[in-house]
């Protein structure tokens, strides 16, 4: 069991200090997120308060492994709610309660700095990162990025899965 | 098992991505069950993704120390005052919904206080002219520590009320599709829609809060259950039969025992689509 793994412990025990201890930790993260796909500061400050009141509402829907991920994944699933009622969006797939089975552990996590991946989603090239950005971060589905990229809708799925493969490729490099 | 097919590898990519419309992710999903290569796949392509979220980290100068306090002291404000009430066995993890009272109330001391406070510094601004200045030094202390506890006031509404629609959500259906309406929350998952609504009014002798249906190509709503809130102003309502193919829902005020077409403006029609 890993540090955060006993802080959600606690915060499960109604621990104030443990729960400030996950704010303090992930708030950049939550913040980040937020404001990246709300384009708002207050939108994105409301929307960090949202998230880890939902943390300590309901810290047992944590059920371990990568807590960073967890709560990033809460995250984008509260800021396509604010953007579904600010406009008709239609409902994609949101991997909340993905299994943590086969993700990356704090660990890994750890050494994966905001930089790093930031360099590494800049390294790929823009055909690539455009759509797993508008499909991650604009909550688009893959027929709204076709339409916007003026492509075939086949031709934005496979830059996905390529562009994803070349960025999980270039982040197993860089943690070596 | 169902046979490996490799064009839905890509298919497989924008699901890990978020960007696959909800029909088609269920779809998908229940083929990469069955399917270990696409299950894989699957996995490998998330590891990405959940990286991909760490570029969105803000800096310190992007998440100033301002708002850091600001948001910061609302969240501890109302995670401290409940664990201070917090079951000391921790059966629970379900906070108590505030009441209606308290919602309905805390803006009524705040205009009050804001009324003392603009009649405080008017005659104020009349004084200063013939009062002694560590007197309005104690005056604007007075009248500056008011105004901050108006807006602690204030702040702390704000995050319940943020929580309360959270835990709404919550108790209806964890991690289900969420589609916020101004007084509540409605909730599609598992086959199943779900409205939880607060601060209802009650409605008078003969008359009835009723939900309506559109299902995809129909011309007209569908008449579904009618139902009262509860003192508090509280509905937690789930609609009868399968979610399937409905693509919006909308509450009116209808007469005892419903109506078979809305005779009233709706409360809101909540697309789901």
């Amino acid at each position: 069991m890993d540090d955060a793994d006993r802080l959600m412990q606690r915060v499960r025990q109604r621990d104030a200090a443990a729960f400030e201890m996950i704010y303090d930790r992930y708030r950049r993260l939550v913040y980040g997120i937020a404001f990246k796909m709300l384009g708002e500061p207050s939108a994105a400050e409301d929307l960090t308060q949202a998230v880890f009141l939902k943390v300590w509402s309901a810290p047992q829907t944590f059920s371990g492994g990568n807590c960073a991920a967890w709560i990033a994944r809460v995250t984008r699933n509260r800021a396509l709610d604010v953007l579904r009622s600010r406009a008709s969006h239609p409902e994609v797939s949101i991997a909340v309660d993905v299994p943590a089975e086969g993700a990356l552990d704090d660990a890994v996590f750890a050494r994966l700095d905001g930089l790093r991946v930031r360099t590494a989603l800049e390294s790929l090239p823009p055909e690539q990162r455009g759509p797993i950005e508008l499909g991650f971060f604009g909550g688009l589905t893959h027929d709204e990025i076709a339409r916007r990229s003026a492509l075939p809708l086949g031709t934005v799925k496979t830059r996905i899965r390529a562009g994803l493969k070349r960025l999980r490729n270039s982040l197993e490099m860089s943690t070596v | 098992m169902n046979g490996h097919d490799e064009s839905r590898l890509d298919s497989v990519a924008v699901l890990a991505v978020g960007a696959l419309p909800a029909a088609e992710a269920r779809e998908l999903e229940a083929h990469i069950a069955q399917c270990s290569i696409c299950q894989t796949e699957y996995a490998e392509l998330r590891e990405a993704v959940d990286a991909l979220a760490l570029s969105a980290e803000a800096s310190a100068a992007e998440f100033s120390a301002a708002q850091d306090e600001r948001v910061k002291g609302r969240v501890m404000d109302v995670v401290r005052r409940d664990a201070a009430r917090a079951n000391p066995t921790g059966e629970t993890n379900v906070l108590p919904l505030v009441t209606r009272a308290q919602r309905r109330n805390w803006w009524m001391p705040a205009i009050a206080a804001a009324a003392v406070v603009l009649a405080a510094v008017s005659t104020w601004n009349a004084a200063t002219l013939r009062t002694e200045t560590d007197s309005l030094d104690r005056q604007v202390a007075l009248l500056q520590a008011e105004v901050n506890t108006q807006e602690t006031a204030a702040n702390e509404s704000r995050a319940t009320l943020a929580l309360e629609q959270s835990q709404l959500a919550d108790l209806l259906a964890p991690n289900a599709a969420r589609f916020p309406i101004s007084n509540g929350v409605v909730v599609r998952g598992d086959g199943r829609i779900l409205f939880a609504l607060r601060s209802l009014p009650p409605l008078p002798a003969g008359k009835t809060y009723q939900a309506w249906t559109l299902r995809r190509g129909a011309k007209a709503m569908t008449p579904s259950v009618t139902f009262q809130p509860d003192p508090s102003g509280l509905a937690l309502i789930e609609l009868p039969g399968s979610a399937s193919g409905i693509t919006t829902v909308a509450v009116s005020v209808e007469p005892a025992g419903g109506s078979k077409a809305p005779t009233s403006k709706p409360l809101f029609v909540r697309s789901l689509s």
